[in-house]
């Protein structure tokens, strides 16, 4: 009996171990930044230069879980500027078309033309972490928020787990009360920091509190930093059909 | 890195190990107060339903003083004005039913054409149908339609419908030639499901074969039907998805009675390199042979006029191929490089007796010509064989200088075309930009036998 109990008791605490494990960490911070259910929303990034607005885009997303790789499959639709408005980018895995509406053409890219431009595709899409990345918990830290607000946080180390990864290393700071997502560093193959990147404007949203910007300030180019906002998102259907190439030219933002 | 090097640092001294340490958060003091402002809500719908933009373009060429086979008295302007207003729209009906139109108003100025005329306006009619949305991935769709095949970026063996669809281009980047193409009239057909899609176009004939237009004969507003359904054409193309990230898409083609096959295959290797297949084979005759009996069946040509060039009717399977790879960089860079095969164009024998009849005498010069114009107008390579290479480099230099460039180059005789684009976005609604080409090689090359040297354009759109 006794040597049941001790066995149940270390079960029992192994499963705790794990729910704090690293990798439910990022998991946590994960489902909040993402829901499970298919959604779309509207992203409007503004690139700053010195302090100034230099470039705003606006994209409608919508995505929907994979269910064999558990990635969220995405289709970005460009808003504006006018000159880019319909133009849509086909997110799943490494499976990546550009359609453009002038030409009705559509041209299969390499996922690495994702990571250009201040506020890349990988940043403002709808990454699951826990997935792409081995989580390492380093320890715990208070750090400020971007309101300069005090938050008890997880530090954690992610490493490329597979080609799926955006980036090689990721630094990761996920609040312990909540699992808000709260700042996150960004390393290449060869180990430069390349972007930081902070949540804010935390506010309900797809059934839940969830951040509605992101932050992202260039380590390479010390003048440069990007805004994202997250808007008008809503749940919605969205068939499987909706991420074939073939589909591309039949798709209205809605 | 840095972390590690701060937990080495700081090994052994307890203050160091204090929390608020860690990170110290200075990177905050970057982002910029103006950050902090409500960001203003965005119509989606509205701003991807429509594109209108006015666009005024200013093109200069230079010709070469002597070619190797003299142009008949030409038409070939030396400057041109085109200031033209570019409109896409999608109007929803219903919540399945929509109705597509898109279309270009040109007026145009040239020193070769009188003013006023009514040459001096031109619309382009390059689509106008409606689109039913049936359900569960399938679609209908009636009317103009431009249908696009391919993955390629210099040369589509897939893309059937492009033959004869582009009017009055002004730049020889075959990127931009699609932008601004005639579609076909045709009922399509389409099936979408979870990793595969069914298409099906079936194009009627409508209007008899045309003789090829050139700048000084275009039609104003006709719909020129004759240059997209002379034929009776069916398109079938399907893609599956066999594993991972590759989805081969296998099309079969009938025009006239005639069947052409065709695939299109691409996969990723890596996280910066796509590479690409295109392939199209069918059972025709070289392209000599069919544009001499096109220029006799449209009346450009006399109908009993002799080959001018030693040519065989006889019809068997040619291939065409596009084979390629595209490489993307950190620096927001980008470039393809990509072999085209062209079975039934010129080959070493065809270009020789090509500029070998071109010395005899002028009464063949003009059909000489006229089998190169047939080529352009179909939108096929001339020589049997080229490399095509492209770069894009956006933020290039400075912040929204996007520049891009391509050499096309035909492997006989390394002559070739090379074009050098500059795009500037001075504001949302602003954008101005300019190009630079250069036709190079031999005399009697290719490219090098071209009349036209250098072409120069500058443009500036306005987007409304």
């Amino acid at each position: 009996m006794r040597k049941i109990l001790s066995t149940l008791l270390l079960l029992l605490f192994s499963t705790a171990a794990r729910a704090e494990s690293a990798q439910d960490i990022v998991a946590g911070a994960d489902s909040v930044r993402n829901p499970q259910q298919p959604f779309r929303l509207t992203v409007t990034d503004i690139a700053y230069n010195a302090g100034k607005p230099t470039d705003k885009n606006v994209f409608s997303v919508y995505s929907k879980i994979d269910p064999a790789t558990r990635q969220f499959r995405d289709l970005v639709i460009y808003i504006d500027p006018p000159r880019d408005a319909g133009k849509m980018v086909l997110f799943r895995g490494n499976v990546l078309w550009f359609y453009d509406p002038a030409s009705k053409d559509s041209i299969r890219i390499p996922p690495q033309q994702t990571l250009t431009g201040q506020a890349s595709a990988g940043d403002i899409l709808t990454e699951n972490l826990a997935i792409n990345y081995t989580a390492t918990l380093i320890g715990d830290d208070t750090i400020d928020d971007a309101g300069r607000q005090k938050r008890d946080c997880w530090h954690l180390d992610l490493k490329a787990a597979n080609d799926g990864a955006t980036y090689n290393r990721v630094e990761y700071w996920v609040e312990k009360s909540t699992h808000f997502p709260i700042k996150a560093k960004f390393y290449s193959d060869s180990g430069r920091l390349l972007k930081i990147l902070y949540y804010r404007n935390f506010v309900m949203g797809l059934d839940r509190v969830r951040p509605a910007q992101a932050v992202i300030i260039d380590a390479v180019d010390s003048a440069l930093v990007t805004t994202v906002d997250f808007s008008d998102s809503h749940y919605q259907d969205i068939p499987d059909s909706w991420f074939q190439r073939d589909y591309l030219p039949h798709v209205k933002a809605q | 890195m840095r972390k590690r090097l701060h937990a080495v640092a700081c090994a052994g001294v307890f203050m160091c190990v204090s929390p608020a340490n860690a990170d110290d958060g200075s990177d905050l003091d970057r982002i910029p107060p103006a950050a902090n402002e409500q960001v203003a809500a965005t119509d989606a719908a509205a701003g991807a339903s429509r594109a209108l933009y006015l666009q005024d373009d200013f093109a200069l060429y230079a010709h070469r003083a002597a070619l190797a086979v003299p142009l008949p008295p030409s038409t070939a302007p030396s400057w041109e004005e085109r200031l033209f207003l570019d409109a896409r729209v999608d109007w929803k009906l219903s919540d399945t039913l929509s109705l597509v139109y898109s279309g270009r108003f040109n007026f145009r100025a040239e020193d070769d054409l009188p003013f006023p005329s009514h040459e001096n306006i031109r619309h382009d009619f390059r689509e106008g149908y409606v689109a039913w949305e049936i359900g569960d991935g399938a679609f209908a769709e009636l009317g103009r339609i431009n249908l696009k095949s391919g993955v390629a970026l210099g040369f589509n063996p897939t893309d059937f419908f492009k033959t004869r669809a582009v009017v009055e281009p002004l730049t020889a980047d075959p990127s931009v030639l699609r932008e601004d193409r005639l579609g076909t009239v045709m009922l399509l057909g389409q099936r979408v499901w979870n990793g595969a899609a069914l298409t099906v176009a079936l194009a009627p004939k409508l209007a008899s074969g045309s003789a090829i237009y050139f700048n000084d004969n275009l039609p104003g507003f006709d719909p020129v039907f004759d240059r997209t359904n002379a034929q009776a054409r069916i398109l079938v193309k399907a893609s599956v998805t066999l594993f991972d990230d590759v989805s081969p898409e296998f099309l079969f083609y009938n025009e006239a009675g005639r069947n052409s096959f065709g695939l299109n295959l691409t996969r990723v290797f890596g996280q910066s390199i796509v590479g690409y297949v295109e392939w199209a084979g069918g059972t025709r005759a070289s392209l000599v042979h069919d544009a001499l009996v096109f220029g006799r069946a449209t009346g450009t040509l006399p109908p009993a006029a002799p080959s001018i060039i030693p040519q065989s009717a006889a019809r068997s399977f040619q291939n065409d191929l596009s084979i390629g790879a595209s490489y993307a960089t950190a620096a927001e860079m980008s470039f393809n490089l990509e072999y085209h095969y062209h079975q039934a164009g010129f080959s070493d024998a065809d270009w020789q007796n090509w500029f070998a009849a071109g010395a005899v005498g002028a009464p063949a010069r003009g059909a000489l010509w006229y089998i190169r114009s047939f080529a352009a107008d179909r939108q096929e390579p001339l020589s049997r064989s080229s490399l095509f290479f492209r770069a894009s480099w956006q933020d290039a230099f400075v912040h929204d200088l996007a520049l891009s460039a391509f050499v096309d180059a035909d492997t006989r005789g390394g002559s070739g075309i090379a074009q050098l684009s500059a795009d500037y976005y001075a504001s949302r609604d602003w954008t101005i930009g300019g190009l630079v080409d250069a036709t190079f090689g031999g005399r009697r090359s290719d490219f090098g036998s071209l009349p036209e040297s250098t072409n120069v354009l500058v443009k500036v759109s306005h987007y409304l």
